[in-house]
């Protein structure tokens, strides 16, 4: 039987005589919406300390707050497949090069292979189901740690994109800037209205629908089965393989859409983009509530996460704080998050 | 009734005046915010670069700069841009990272009455108020004419060039490569052997040289398209104890601080580089012109260069006042 594990510190608590103290019942809430919590904090914040101009508080300007949006949505979608990974217990640090391989290969088939944009969009997703396949197939098959597996995409999908489409950027314009491509595939770097940014739409579309893949269907419940304890999962008839595999080539499918959306938005494949991308997704991840030992959190979480890392680079920017400072906040919460969850699981 | 009449006129008189009285004065002691995005803080071009402009700013009382870092991430630069354009700077400059994913929001800038200047590396199209930047193409053509003659002189047949290139996605990297291959075609023995990339980098330009000395230990002439870069490849070709009393290192940046390559011409590492301006003092002295006094800028200002060889070397030095020992 496979039921979603609920906080350990919640069961303890129930477990004594009286129910448990005040301060355990706060502990567990903040908890559970750390995501939320931290979003909330941080947008507040950068309110307070955004400067003003032309009686604008510049923080809270709608342009920036969908500028804001605009930056985080590639890192939220990719942070939504990389959830599913870090929920049953593995790590996928290939996103980055798969990245940058997508959207090189995005930029290939619009310009020189003259695709149109539906099929150029479907021949990307698959290819990233087919690399997220194959780490699935490698760490299930072949019982190698995601880890490696996943390290050794990295080297291979980057040495791939440069292989195959010669190290070199290939700039992606539409007809109407003098490139080849079609205008429809500049859809994703368009601003509904004006004002809502696409890829962003684009994020909170695929957050409703895994997430509520996740909470809805049977996939969702053996997901978070395998994350509590995938030796319970599997003698509760979970096909716990199938499943492993399947999240690896979700997470794929995810980061391809991302490339797509980043191809389009920065009108060129590169296949030594990407860097570090991997860090941001588990980063929004980790500090969006998702413990990396598996089984608790959810993708809510993890796009409250990313959303709340693009604040906090959008603030401090405002305010002209040096790069290389964003850089230690950003490591600084991310410890900070882990901490935390620690804090729950010592009852 | 004309006293009513008389009072109610200089009241009225007297209001104007007061409420615009704040804004003569601001108009006199306007100050100006300028924001520079600019791709990278990482090597010794660019920090030169960097405090040139804060010195062309410091001599405007009336000026603040703004100085961001995109650390070699176009996306990163894209936010940047757009994070100056919400501070609602009174001009940008930029020196972009890639051509093609910094255009739009040029433009954007550009589109929202923005001075925008453009310096070092392009952007596509035209939607920016002016370009100040130097030849590159001018530059490879005489880097590739200095290479050229110096194999005919060497009498090397053949005579071999490893190519160490920019970052491929930026202007100055394409155009230091078409213009070389230009300037090589004075001398038919001369030709380029293997090409590899070090993407603007030293770090990287040691590895990728090793790798090309590794397959073929036969070169004479190394080219990269900046100094550090070249640089770099000397080092790799010291490890891979390569002959380097018969080769030619030539590098181009032109810097005067005691890691440069006036210096190393000097001490004889580097055989040949070329100055490559950055255009900060100018596009400084051009936002002058267009915010204070109206101006009307031309949409390209080309920079020139001065080529620093063995015989050339003392004179550049002196003019731009290098750090020798």
């Amino acid at each position: 039987m496979s039921i979603p594990t609920p906080h350990l510190a919640a069961t303890a608590a129930l477990a004594m005589p009286g129910g448990a103290p005040a301060h355990r019942r706060l502990l567990d809430q903040v908890l559970r919406f750390q995501g939320y919590l931290g979003l909330l904090i941080v947008f507040l914040l950068g309110s307070a300390f955004a400067p003003v101009r032309d009686n604008t508080n510049l923080f809270l300007d709608l342009p920036n707050q969908m500028n804001i949006l605009r930056y985080v949505a590639e890192t939220g979608i990719i942070a939504i497949g990389m959830t599913l990974v870090i929920l049953i217990g593995e790590i996928d640090l290939a996103v980055g090069a798969v990245l940058a391989f997508s959207a090189t290969f995005t930029a290939w088939l619009l310009t020189n292979g003259q695709f149109s944009t539906g099929t150029a969009f479907v021949t990307v997703l698959f290819s990233g189901v087919a690399l997220g396949f194959v780490n699935g197939i490698v760490t299930t098959g072949l019982r190698i740690p995601s880890f490696v597996v996943t390290l050794a995409m990295m080297s291979f999908a980057r040495g791939l994109a440069r292989l195959i489409f010669g190290g070199v950027s290939i700039p992606l314009l539409p007809i109407s800037e003098g490139g080849g491509a079609p205008e429809s595939a500049f859809f994703f770097s368009q601003r509904l209205g004006g004002v809502l940014p696409v890829p962003a739409l684009v994020m909170f579309a695929m957050a409703i629908i895994v997430g509520g893949a996740m909470r809805y269907t049977a996939f969702g419940r053996h997901v978070y089965a395998i994350g509590g304890n995938s030796v319970a999962a599997r003698l509760s008839g979970v096909r716990v393989d199938l499943v492993r595999v399947t999240v690896f080539a979700l997470c794929g499918a995810l980061t391809a859409f991302a490339s797509f959306i980043h191809a389009v938005q920065l009108n060129q494949g590169a296949p030594n983009d990407g860097y570090a991308y991997e860090l941001n997704a588990i980063a929004a991840v980790v500090i969006g509530g998702t413990a990396l030992q598996g089984g608790i959190g959810g993708i809510a979480g993890s796009v409250a996460g990313a959303w709340m890392l693009g604040m906090i680079d959008n603030a401090l920017n405002l305010n002209n704080v040096e790069a290389d400072v964003q850089l230690l906040i950003k490591g600084a919460l991310i410890v900070g998050a882990v901490a935390l969850q620690r804090l729950q699981r010592r009852t | 009734m004309i006293r009513k009449q008389l009072t109610l006129a200089s009241s009225a008189a007297l209001l104007a005046v007061g409420a615009m009285s704040p804004m003569l004065a601001h108009a006199q002691t306007k100050q100006y915010v300028i924001g520079f995005s600019q791709l990278a803080f990482d090597d010794p071009w660019r920090v030169a670069f960097n405090n040139q402009m804060q010195r062309a700013v410091a001599q405007h009382p009336n000026f603040k700069l703004v100085l961001v870092n995109a650390q070699r991430d176009s996306a990163k630069q894209v936010a940047d841009v757009e994070n100056l354009i919400t501070q609602k700077v009174d001009a940008l400059v930029i020196s972009p990272n890639e051509a093609a994913p910094l255009t739009a929001v040029v433009r954007r800038a550009y589109d929202k009455g923005i001075p925008v200047i453009v310096l070092d590396r392009n952007v596509l199209g035209d939607g920016y108020t002016m370009f100040i930047g130097a030849d590159n193409k001018m530059i490879g053509v005489k880097a590739g004419e200095y290479a050229a003659q110096w194999c005919a002189e060497k009498n090397y047949n053949p005579c071999n060039v490893l190519e160490v290139t920019g970052l491929s996605g930026s202007t100055p990297a394409q155009e230091r490569a078409s213009g070389f291959r230009e300037g090589l075609k004075g001398n038919p023995n001369a030709k380029i052997t293997a090409s590899v990339t070090s993407e603007w980098q030293k770090s990287k330009a040691v590895p990728a040289a090793a790798a090309a000395f590794q397959a073929n230990k036969n070169f004479q002439v190394v080219y990269a398209h900046n100094d550090d870069s070249t640089e770099g490849a000397y080092i790799a070709a010291k490890n891979a104890s390569l002959d380097l009393s018969k080769m030619l290192f030539v590098g181009i940046d032109g810097l005067p601080d005691k890691n440069g390559s006036i210096v190393s011409v000097m001490q004889g590492r580097l055989g040949a580089s070329f100055v490559y301006p950055n255009g900060a003092v100018e596009a400084v002295e051009w936002i002058s012109r267009i915010l204070e006094k109206g101006e009307k800028p031309p949409k390209k200002v080309v920079l020139g260069t001065d080529q620093i060889t063995p015989t050339s070397a003392k004179m550049a030095c002196a003019k731009y006042e290098c750090e020798a020992k």
